[in-house]
């Protein structure tokens, strides 16, 4: 079933504490795992990482290990890692570095590490955090409450194609293009298909979840010359399924919805600020006065939310 | 007869249910405030019950509803009513996905649009929309009728059984194995009788009233290709 949401503040805030509310008010549709994109301020020069290990035994070779993939592309971590270690098996880390001369090939070699230690994002902007359990545990344990931009995606997952693991929770980075990350409610039936063809064009998937897969179709689509805009059109007759996915970058974020009208999703504007989410009480967390809710009901509907308030279409 | 407030709020559902099943088993009407579009507001409502809600509702409100009169002063979520079998329900703005789902008996009523699947499943009663009806409304009503005061939307009345979908108004598109026909004086008659006590009968309607075209009732697989829709 799982549950989305989306925030746009129209001046940078605490997008953070508004996503956990989002999400805790839809944990009854997935409480499996939880997970947040959120965009801070931009970065001029180099990259934020966002990542997980899979071993906290092999913590300090494992990062060792990542960091000289790294330099051997150019760049460099610019301060030591925040690292977060609990009493579970996996640690997660936060990074920031320097450029690597070539993004994607870096991206491509420091996968070869996955099986130990996964980038979860990257980007200028975009942090995504991710983890097993309810929103208000993934949101106490990584600080997501705090956590300031100017926009962000939540999701609350319950697993239905792929395990429930930490790395396969929600959102997913569109690897390796930086910025981009996704959050869907629904179901891709031609996933291998599709996952065959992009694979065969370069891409890798760290795991077998199709929301991983539409962030990459996206990405790609637009990498070979459409706007978002046309991307998300052109997704609903390309890609076979009941799904509705939002999609996010540093500029915005839009959404696509199937056919079948089956995924619903609704927004809500107040005072600037836009609220997105699956489900209409979700939003009244954050706008609990009255206020005109839009619900996105029919099918082959997409929109597109711009940062700073600007409604880009619909 | 008295009023009873019910502050709905961040409170558990149940407690909020329960109050509502108390207050109406006193006779009073009840008067649900702080609403926030919460969801299973009002489920399962004993006949006589007189209730209205400010502002928005959640997913399945009136749900099961057995008599109960049930005003909402603006939106609702999916599921309206689902499975009700007696009793009225007035939406003041617009309905969600699945509005009177396998609904069997009362009538639903709603000012604005309404979302897809209007009528899914229905098995009898009556939902009348103000506005327009949505993707694939009616889809396999077995019995009722579902009208639609200001259009419908794609794949209108698709797989109906026995149910009927009457529309005033543009239908983007129909269904499969829908037969549209211009009702008799008598039918518009029995619609109009429908829409009177909501103030609604209009003369100059012109209404295209859709049943089964029957062919899918008899389905064999040999005939998929001719019902495939995408």
């Amino acid at each position: 079933m799982c549950g989305i949401a989306g925030r746009i503040l129209n001046s940078p805030g605490r997008v953070g504490n508004d996503l956990v509310e989002l999400m805790d008010a839809q944990e009854h549709r997935g409480a499996d795992s939880t997970g947040f994109a959120i965009y801070g301020p931009v970065r001029d020069e180099g990259y934020v990482l966002r990542g997980m290990g899979f071993d906290k035994a092999q913590l300090d070779a494992n990062l060792d290990d990542f960091k000289n993939v790294l330099r051997d592309h150019g760049a460099d971590h610019l301060s030591e890692p925040e690292i977060l270690v609990d009493s579970n098996q996996h640690y997660c880390f936060r990074m920031e570095i320097s450029e690597p001369k070539d993004l994607s090939a870096w991206v491509s070699d420091a996968d070869e590490l996955s099986d130990r230690i996964e980038i979860q994002s990257c980007g200028k902007s975009l942090e995504i955090i991710k983890d097993v359990g309810g929103s208000q545990v993934v949101a106490d344990k990584h600080g997501v409450r705090d956590m300031e931009g100017t926009h962000g995606l939540g999701h609350a997952r319950l697993a239905t194609e792929s395990s429930v693991l930490p790395n396969a929770s929600h959102p997913f980075w569109a690897r390796p293009f930086s910025d981009v990350a996704i959050v869907h409610n629904g179901q891709i039936t031609d996933y291998f298909t599709w996952r065959d063809k992009l694979e065969r064009r370069g891409y890798r998937f760290l795991t077998g979840n199709d929301s991983e897969l539409i962030a990459v179709w996206v990405s790609d689509q637009i990498k070979s010359g459409l706007t978002l805009e046309q991307a998300l059109k052109k997704s609903i007759n390309s890609i076979d399924g009941v799904f509705t996915y939002m999609i996010a970058n540093t500029g915005g974020i839009g959404f696509a919805k199937d056919r079948f009208a089956m995924k619903p999703i609704v927004s809500i504007e107040r005072g600037g600020d836009i609220c997105m989410a699956t489900e209409e009480q979700a939003v009244r967390r954050i706008v609990t006065e009255e206020a005109e809710v839009i619900n996105y009901d029919g099918p082959s509907l997409t929109g597109l939310w711009g940062v700073g308030n600007r409604r880009l279409a619909a | 007869m008295n009023e009873h407030v019910v502050d709905v709020g961040k409170r558990h559902i149940k407690e909020v249910n329960e109050e509502m099943q108390e207050a109406a088993a006193a006779g009073k009407s009840i008067r649900v405030v702080n609403t926030l579009s919460r969801h299973n507001l009002g489920v399962g409502l004993p006949d006589g019950t007189d209730i209205s809600f400010e502002g928005s509702v959640g997913y399945y409100c009136g749900g099961l509803n057995v008599g109960a009169v049930i005003d909402i002063e603006r939106n609702c979520g999916w599921a309206l009513g689902e499975g009700m079998s007696k009793g009225h329900i007035t939406v003041g703005g617009r309905a969600g996905m699945s509005c009177g789902a396998a609904m069997i008996g009362g009538t639903i009523h709603v000012k604005g649009d309404a979302g897809p699947r209007c009528g899914v499943a229905m098995k009898g009663g009556n939902i009348v929309v103000e506005g327009k009806i949505g993707y694939q409304s009616g889809f396999m009503a077995h019995s009722g009728k579902i009208i639609a005061l200001g259009g419908a939307g794609e794949s209108c009345a698709d797989a109906l059984w026995e149910g009927e979908v009457w529309v005033a108004g543009d239908v983007d598109s129909l269904g499969v194995d829908v037969n549209v026909s211009e009702p008799t004086a008598e039918e518009v008659a029995e619609v109009d009788a429908i829409l009177d006590p909501l103030g609604l009968v209009d003369s100059s309607r012109n209404w295209r009233k859709m049943v089964s075209g029957q062919r899918l009732w008899y389905f064999e697989s040999r005939d998929a290709s001719a019902w495939l829709m995408i």
